[in-house]
């Protein structure tokens, strides 16, 4: 197969490092450009699967905000991410809502959790 | 909207239709005001100077110069009992030769001719001593003790806030579309707008860079408007104590009358051009008019700093060709009165127009409508409380007495949520009209902070989603919808 | 209400506060109050709901609200009390501070050492001199950060970015994520103003165009925003007559910085320093007002919050000590000065014995390799780059400093290709 070289910017820390990547197919043969081992494992996955951590929100019913911050607790496939944007869009979660608890289980069966990443109280009775 | 009848139609509430429509107020009349826009002041009355001059500027003989300084002595009466922000400061014509020598000699006799008190010419020298800012090419100074500045959002609601507590109706986002006529053509019966017809016997034309248009109306094509705009930059209340009068220049070949002036909550005006233009709505501003403002300022107060501008805008003269006010009763059709062409200084002499009118109405227009004081007729009205203004020990007790002062909503101006429930209650309906009521969104973050909170409390308070509150109306929708229903909107 | 008294009142609760908070206790101040004018503590951070916090801190990468919350947690722990709904809206020469709260309403708050940590606010399209229209849809990009992501409004349909700032990158890939479409990303610089990474994560991944040295000339539309024009802009950033190009969009987000908020500072007569816009400091955080401290944003711009929150600890814990009078007195003092390629830096001063580290920003990007360095001879790392948009730290030693002849009495930094 023949040998291609890649640039990317390295995302796994703000440094963000240029990458050239060479590879053949899937596989990785090379990469230069990296200050740390992330930038390695980073080119590696990015050629193979790229994932991405996904943030976004999730309705509630009778919180005090109208959206809870939700992610994924791991990185999700690149690809899946609008899929996956889609489906959490069409959840309603009950107030109140813990940091850390589970709003969606394997997210379109990627086996990934979706978390609520903030504690979001019930809206105070009005007086 | 069903049809209505009144005794007067008032189209237009720019500064000439709201203090027309007070003095109407106080007669057993029934009056409405019409107007296309959806929060007021929206016109010329919205985007100006807000000097309210002294009156040496005008010819002796013209209607200006007649109308003025009344206009100017009105507004310092008035000030306390509309509860208005009005503020002395004076104001100087600044001259950099002889050739301007001359000239500021002119303004003086000229103004003395109109009545205007304490004028003075000083040198360049006693400026400085008063206003260290000034240019040192400053040679001489005409200093006018009575020019003022005033808050023109506060003045146009204070008078028609007022009317309203009279009785008068105000009918907002209806627009004129056609004068109604007897069948001979002879008498004014009313108007149709888009919202349906108001009959009256009297309809008055202060519509502003749309009068000569609505004077057609009525078969009177003897003026026409020509829009004149004019660009300003607001600049932050940090460096609003360069000046502490109102600054101008002497004409000169190249440019004429950018000015300098602190404004009634002492951010720094500088403008404004003066560039004539087809459109009657275009007030967008431009590359080369802005750059022109600062030049203009910067010939005045030197040390005027770019970064500190918050924002620019600009208002549309209404210049009419005849170069003097229009104010008169049409013999024809018999019922239709002209405030018309009322540019620069408009806004001063609005209250005196007011008063002339409904003098020239009685005198005219008896058969048609009578002027029987009102008793019960109410002078004064409040504005809603300026928290940022008062002592320490008042907002303490406002804050008690209604927890809502205590929130701050809008940090810049420091306008709490009191203040914007109060003005929704009072009519504000948009986000423009918040800022116009309580100057939340107008100070150096230009709501970037208190945007999305005025939002919320429109809602709240109107009982609508925050996706229905607008801007300033029409199709300004401030938001485009929900998230997550984003993705599903073009199901179902 | 009541006034209160206190050993160390410190006014917001974003990073800065919540961890000077807990540096004050940690130092050993009995009364440490912490006022937050939103209704919950965190800060911008609240909003701030993608990964990007916490890998200094924690060695972990958080968002934003999680990253707050362990934050808050150990602010709890250690006794720091808050009050929110709280807006500070006055603050004296001493410090003291006039509090608003719609429960307690307007109270006096007396405190032996204040620290102040209110963030800073984004620059409007005014104090850019965009000429144009003024219709609806033209928000700063953390005003849009906060509809969607705690209002749960979107901002537009079709949205131009104009600035490279990280918060109008992440918002770019957030409106992406919601369903929505950015027409591209326009900076007036001929580099980028955000990081990197989030060039990659947040355009490239989407296809989003990213201009360089290309601006917004004007604005269109009355009631709604209908497009913008565009055009590229000469070295000194004029706009290139030729280049205009209109953009058809209904929403227009400002990234282009943001300033220190320090209203409350100016009325206490605390010394603003020109370029950055916040208090000048000493190596304390200590303004010029002695009893006045200030960490964060409310000083310098970070691009990090974990520094920020490190900053906060620091303050907190010298504002404890000042406020027991055990505050090292100055020895003597050194003023900092910022070199060549230095655009703003922090603190300002030097009047201690001890070690001090000073954050700096460059003026213009080195992409190879560079050394950043103090004269005289007092600091020298080499980096691989220097970029505007990334502070820099700069390490100097108490012994060094002491070590300088009594005739030195500033020290310079800069960046600089080796
Ligand atoms: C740049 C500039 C600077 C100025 N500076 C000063 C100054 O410093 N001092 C001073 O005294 N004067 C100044 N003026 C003049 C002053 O602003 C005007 O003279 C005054 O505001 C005119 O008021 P008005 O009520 O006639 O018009 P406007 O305020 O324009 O009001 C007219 C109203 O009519 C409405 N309208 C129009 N057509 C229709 C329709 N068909 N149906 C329903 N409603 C309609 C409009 O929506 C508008 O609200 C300045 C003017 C400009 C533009
Ligand atoms: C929109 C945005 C996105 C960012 N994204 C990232 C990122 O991805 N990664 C990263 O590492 N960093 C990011 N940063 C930078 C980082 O978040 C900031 O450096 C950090 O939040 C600054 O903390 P702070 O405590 O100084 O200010 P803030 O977090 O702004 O907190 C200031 C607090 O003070 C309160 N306050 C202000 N005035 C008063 C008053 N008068 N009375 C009472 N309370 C008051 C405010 O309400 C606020 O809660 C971002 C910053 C912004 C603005
Ligand atoms: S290679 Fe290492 S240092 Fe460079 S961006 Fe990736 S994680 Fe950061």
């Amino acid at each position: 197969m023949e040998e291609r070289v890649l640039s990317m910017i390295c995302v796994s820390c703000p440094v963000g490092c240029d990458l050239r990547v060479r590879v053949q197919g899937k596989k990785v043969l090379d990469v230069e450009g990296h200050s740390c081992p992330r930038g390695i494992d980073f080119a590696e996955a990015e050629v193979a699967n790229p994932t991405r951590v996904f943030a976004t929100t999730v309705r509630v019913s009778g919180g005090k905000l109208p959206v809870c911050p939700v992610r994924s607790r791991q990185a999700v496939p690149k690809e899946r991410l609008f899929d996956i944007s889609k489906e959490v869009a069409r959840l309603v979660v009950p107030a109140p809502v813990d940091i850390g608890q589970v709003i969606l289980p394997d997210v379109c069966g990627t086996g990934v959790d979706i978390v609520a990443t903030r504690d979001l109280k019930a809206k105070e009775e009005s007086a | 909207m069903t049809d209505k009848t009144f005794d007067i139609v008032i189209v237009g509430a720019g500064i000439v239709g709201a203090t027309l429509a007070r003095e109407l107020s106080a007669y057993s009349l029934r009056v409405a005001v019409i107007d296309k826009a959806s929060d007021i002041p929206s016109g010329a009355s919205r985007a100006n100077s807000a000097m309210i001059h002294a009156g040496y500027d005008d010819q002796p003989g013209t209607i200006k110069a007649d109308f003025c300084p009344i206009g100017n002595r009105l507004y310092h009466e008035l000030a306390a009992p509309l509860d208005f922000t009005l503020k002395e400061c004076g104001s100087y014509v600044c001259g950099f030769d002889d050739d301007d020598r001359i000239h500021l000699e002119k303004l003086l006799e000229q103004g003395r001719a109109n009545r205007v008190p304490g004028l003075e010419i000083i040198s360049g020298e006693t400026l400085r001593r008063r206003e260290p800012y000034a240019s040192g090419d400053i040679t001489h100074a005409l200093r006018a003790p009575t020019g003022a500045v005033i808050n023109n959002f506060e003045a146009v609601l204070a008078f028609i806030d007022n009317a309203q507590q009279n009785g008068v109706e105000l009918f907002l986002e209806t627009e004129l579309k056609d004068l109604l006529l007897s069948a001979d053509g002879a008498e004014v019966v009313g108007v149709a707008t888009n919202r349906g017809r108001l009959f009256a016997p009297v309809v008055v034309n202060a519509a502003g860079v749309y009068s000569d248009l609505v004077a057609r109306m009525a078969g009177d094509d003897s003026f026409f408007i020509r829009p004149t705009r004019g660009e300003y930059y607001i600049m932050d209340k940090r460096i609003g104590s360069l000046v502490n009068s109102f600054f101008f220049a002497c004409p000169t070949p190249k440019g004429k009358g950018i000015t300098v002036a602190p404004t009634a909550e002492n951010n720094l005006l500088i403008g404004p051009t003066s560039i004539v233009q087809p459109g009657r709505d275009d007030t967008s501003t431009t590359a080369d008019g802005l750059a022109e403002v600062i030049d203009g300022a910067r010939r005045l107060i030197p040390s005027i700093p770019l970064n500190m501008a918050i924002t620019a805008f600009s208002g549309l003269r209404a210049n009419p060709d005849t170069k003097d006010f229009i104010v008169n009763v049409l013999e024809r059709p018999l019922g239709f009165v002209n405030a018309a062409g009322i540019k620069s200084p408009g806004f001063t002499s609005a209250p005196a127009i007011a008063c002339h009118l409904v003098e020239l109405m009685k005198d005219r227009l008896a058969k048609r409508i009578s002027f029987i004081p009102d008793p019960t007729f109410i002078p004064e009205r409040k504005h809603t409380p300026r928290f940022e203004m008062l002592s320490l020990e008042e907002k303490r007790r406002l804050a008690e007495a209604d927890p809502r002062y205590a929130q701050i909503v809008c940090r810049c101006e420091m306008v709490t949520e009191g203040q914007i429930v109060e003005a929704i209650t009072r009519g504000a309906r948009t986000v423009a009209a918040v800022k116009i009521w309580t100057r939340a969104g107008a100070g150096r973050c230009q709501g970037g902070f208190c945007g999305p909170r005025v939002v919320d409390i429109l809602a709240r308070e109107l009982g609508v989603s925050c996706e229905e509150i607008t801007r300033h109306g029409g199709h300004s929708r401030y938001l485009v919808g929900k998230t997550k229903d984003y993705w599903f909107r073009g199901e179902n | 209400m009541a006034d209160m008294q206190v050993d160390v009142a410190i006014i917001g609760a974003g990073p800065a506060g919540v961890a000077a908070g807990i540096g004050a206790r940690e130092a050993g101040a009995e009364d440490v109050l912490v006022l937050e004018r939103d209704w919950d503590l965190g800060g911008i951070l609240q909003q701030c709901i993608h990964p990007g916090f916490g890998l200094h801190a924690f060695k972990e990468e958080l968002t934003g609200p999680e990253y707050m919350h362990r934050w808050i947690e150990r602010a709890h722990k250690a006794g720091v009390a808050f009050l929110t709904n709280s807006m500070v809206f006055k603050m004296e020469s001493d410090g003291s501070l006039w509090v608003m709260n719609p429960e307690k309403g307007v109270f006096h708050v007396t405190a032996k050492a204040t620290v102040l940590a209110m963030g800073c606010r984004e620059r409007p399209l005014g104090a850019i001199n965009v000429p144009g229209s003024r219709p609806s849809g033209i928000f700063t990009a953390g005003t849009a950060q906060r509809f969607v992501n705690m209002e749960g409004y979107m901002p537009g349909h079709r949205t131009v970015i104009l600035g490279s700032g990280d918060i109008g990158l992440i918002m770019a890939r957030r409106l992406v994520w919601e369903g929505a479409r950015v027409e591209g990303v326009f900076e007036l610089m001929p580099w980028a103003g955000g990081l990197r990474r989030n060039i990659a994560q947040c355009l490239n991944d989407y296809g989003i165009p990213f201009y360089l040295s290309q601006t917004v000339i004007q604005v269109h539309g009355r009631d709604r925003l209908e497009g913008v024009t565009v055009a590229g802009v000469d070295e000194k950033r004029r706009p290139v007559a030729g280049t205009e190009r209109y953009i058809a969009c209904d929403c227009l987000l400002l990234a282009v910085g943001l300033i220190p908020e320090n209203e409350l500072s100016r009325m206490a007569g605390v010394d603003i320093h020109a370029a950055t816009g916040g208090p000048v400091l000493n190596e304390f955080y200590q303004t010029s007002r002695p009893s006045i401290f200030a960490a964060g944003n409310v000083v310098i711009v970070y691009d990090l919050a974990d520094w920020v929150s490190q900053e906060g600890v620091a303050a907190g814990r010298n504002a404890a000590l000042y406020a027991a009078g055990i505050l090292e007195k100055p020895v003597r003092r050194i003023e900092v000065r910022g070199g060549r390629n230095v655009r703003l830096f922090s603190p300002q001063n030097i009047v201690g014995s001890g070690d001090v580290t000073v954050y700096f920003r460059v003026l213009r990007p080195i992409e190879k390799r560079c050394r950043i360095f103090a004269e005289p001879g007092l600091f020298e790392r080499r980096q691989r780059y220097v970029r505007p948009g990334e502070m820099n730290e700069i390490h100097l030693k108490g012994a060094a400093l002491q070590a300088l002849p009594e005739t030195v009495t500033t020290i310079t930094l800069d960046a600089e290709e080796v």
